[in-house]
């Protein structure tokens, strides 16, 4: 699974970074690495809604350094199965 | 404004671009203004250097979104650093060898015999190609007497050393195979026409300079030279303090870093008999990823200059971002991966900086007072066989054993045929240097100035450079024990 990250300003303003750490945090504690690829995107003009998070390439989410956490194991972690 | 001519070439057309994108970044008037842009630098009614006003408008279009670092295309996506503006594209001719006038029909034959696959016959004026026979060896041409018969393998084609460039069978217009791409940026060099550019960070680090951001500008060993005579990095830190960058670290510094580090991991894979190839230069890596995958171990895990800079920043300075500054495309892919942590935020290129300089009337002037942060072993680097001698020297400063086989990859051409033979187990050396920039990153598609015009300038200031040693300027001036220095 990739798991793309915008790191353009606008979300980069908003905590692109938190959201990265939080993920690559996650992703170690559970030992993930050979099964989450984490990359990061240029601007996609979504920038409207917040951290523009893409998962596989289809799956636009948008997420805070508040609910990083929660979406990685709502929304991440059931998909890898 | 910057006002196209006639006489224009396609590089003053890009930073043209460039700087009018990064002039109104800064003003806080690209969304306002951009719609407009193409119609201020393409006033008409006369077409300049295309066929009409609307297809030059359209370029100058598609290159305004790669300065904003969109894909050129509206609507499309892709996450490749190199990509193609396919509005500039001029389906260049497919068919790869051809006779020309040349010809004299000659009772020799040397063509016909030298073709082994029948694919040349004798017309009433001169020989013929037969396309469907011909498997584009290249011997008929080398045969000629007379050089009659030429090769006119698009330049794109040609210049890419991983053969991802193919073209839309319809329209001939030029793809990118993005599974194959290493972003060197070879091709955007090649292009007679411009057709081929990369995405630009630079509207993001102008947008996080203006909201008041800690963004902090890590200049590579390449500098010296990228901007004339006499422009050290002091000169060229004072002009990214003035652009707003709030902190100037050189890369040499974190070359150092990188040196130190691989000369330990080179030892020990010595003493392993493992081989091990440098991890430095991203289209290198990109290479042995993409096209030869069961070598990633044998890829030195110290990080790049780049990354040991960043780490180091970050270490002082958590809140800092970080923006590497050098003539290298593939970097800018380097940042993408984030499993790499602590790594640089932002990669912008020598020549997109000159822009920059230009869009705010910054003038570089030689600076009396030198600033110095890297040593000089750090420094050189950017020159094919630099790093090489700089992982020897700090091998030396350890009384490890400096003696060792080390081949150095001078150009993608030649890193393509290492890592084969490295795979098959036949390589020759224990260590390799590789750079896939012939001549090392002095010769990045990204720089301001080509390596032939900054040659002599950057030999005059590197021989300024004091003579501190690697291994005491990093105790010196870097905290060893606050980051890593590894891939985790």
């Amino acid at each position: 699974m990739t798991i793309t990250i915008c790191i353009g300003s606008s979300c980069h303003l908003k905590g692109s970074r938190e959201v990265i750490a939080c993920f690559q945090k996650l992703i170690s504690e559970k030992d993930l690495a050979g099964q989450i690829q984490l990359a990061g995107d240029f601007c996609s003009g979504s920038c409207a809604q917040g951290v523009v998070v893409t998962v596989d390439g289809r799956d636009v989410y948008s997420v805070s350094p508040d609910t990083a956490r929660s979406f990685f194991e709502n929304t991440i972690l059931p998909g890898l199965a | 404004m910057l006002k196209l001519n006639q006489d224009d070439n396609i590089v003053s057309i890009k930073d043209a671009v460039l700087c009018e994108v990064a002039r109104l970044a800064f003003e806080g008037r690209l969304d306002e203004e951009k719609d407009s842009l193409p119609y201020q630098m393409i006033p008409g009614p006369k077409a300049m250097f295309r066929c009409c006003i609307y297809k030059e408008r359209e370029i100058i279009r598609q290159r305004i979104r790669l300065a904003e670092g969109k894909a050129p295309g509206a609507g499309t996506h892709s996450a490749n650093i190199v990509q193609v503006i396919s509005s500039a594209c001029e389906e260049c001719t497919l068919g790869h060898y051809q006779v020309t006038d040349n010809c004299r029909r000659c009772v020799s034959k040397k063509c016909q015999s030298a073709c082994r696959f029948d694919a040349i016959t004798m017309e009433s004026n001169r020989a013929h190609i037969n396309m469907d026979k011909c498997k584009e060896c290249g011997k008929c041409a080398q045969a000629c007497p007379y050089h009659a018969i030429v090769d006119l393998t698009r330049p794109c084609k040609r210049a890419c050393p991983v053969d991802a460039i193919s073209w839309d069978k319809e329209s001939g217009i030029v793809r990118i195979d993005e599974k194959k791409c290493i972003q060197c940026g070879a091709c955007i060099e090649s292009c007679p026409f411009g057709a081929i550019g990369s995405r630009t960070f630079m509207v993001d680090v102008i947008r996080l300079i203006l909201s008041g951001k800690r963004v902090v500008a890590l200049p590579a060993p390449a500098g010296e030279g990228q901007f004339g005579q006499g422009i050290t990095m002091g000169s060229l830190a004072k002009g990214l303090k003035e652009l707003g960058f709030s902190d100037v670290v050189e890369v040499a510094l974190g070359a150092d870093l990188t040196a130190a580090y691989e000369a330990e991991e080179w030892a020990e894979a010595y003493q392993n008999g493992q081989k091990k190839v440098t991890s430095c230069c991203p289209a290198f890596v990109n290479m042995v990823k993409k096209h030869f995958p069961a070598l990633l171990p044998n890829v030195s895990t110290t990080v790049s200059p780049m990354c040991a800079v960043s780490r180091m920043v970050k270490a002082r300075d958590p809140e800092a971002i970080t923006v590497f500054i050098g003539p290298c495309v593939a970097k800018k892919d380097e940042v993408l991966d984030l499993a790499l942590h602590g790594n640089a935020d932002y990669v912008l290129t020598y020549n997109e900086l000159q822009c920059m300089f230009e869009a705010r009337n910054i003038v570089l002037t030689p600076e009396a007072e030198a600033i110095q942060q890297g040593s000089v072993y750090g420094k050189r680097f950017a020159n094919s066989g630099g790093v090489t001698a700089a992982v020897v020297q700090a091998l030396k400063e350890k009384e490890e054993n400096a003696d060792v086989n080390v081949m150095v990859l001078n150009g993608a051409r030649e890193c393509k045929k290492a890592l084969a033979l490295l795979r098959a187990g036949k390589l020759p050396a224990d260590f390799a240097e590789g750079m896939a920039c012939e001549g090392g990153c002095v010769a990045g598609p990204g720089c301001a100035k080509c390596e032939f015009d900054s040659r002599k300038d950057r030999q005059a200031l590197l021989a300024q450079a004091d003579s501190r040693k690697i291994w005491e300027n990093l105790e010196e001036h870097v905290d060893l024990e606050s980051f890593s220095m590894h891939r985790e």
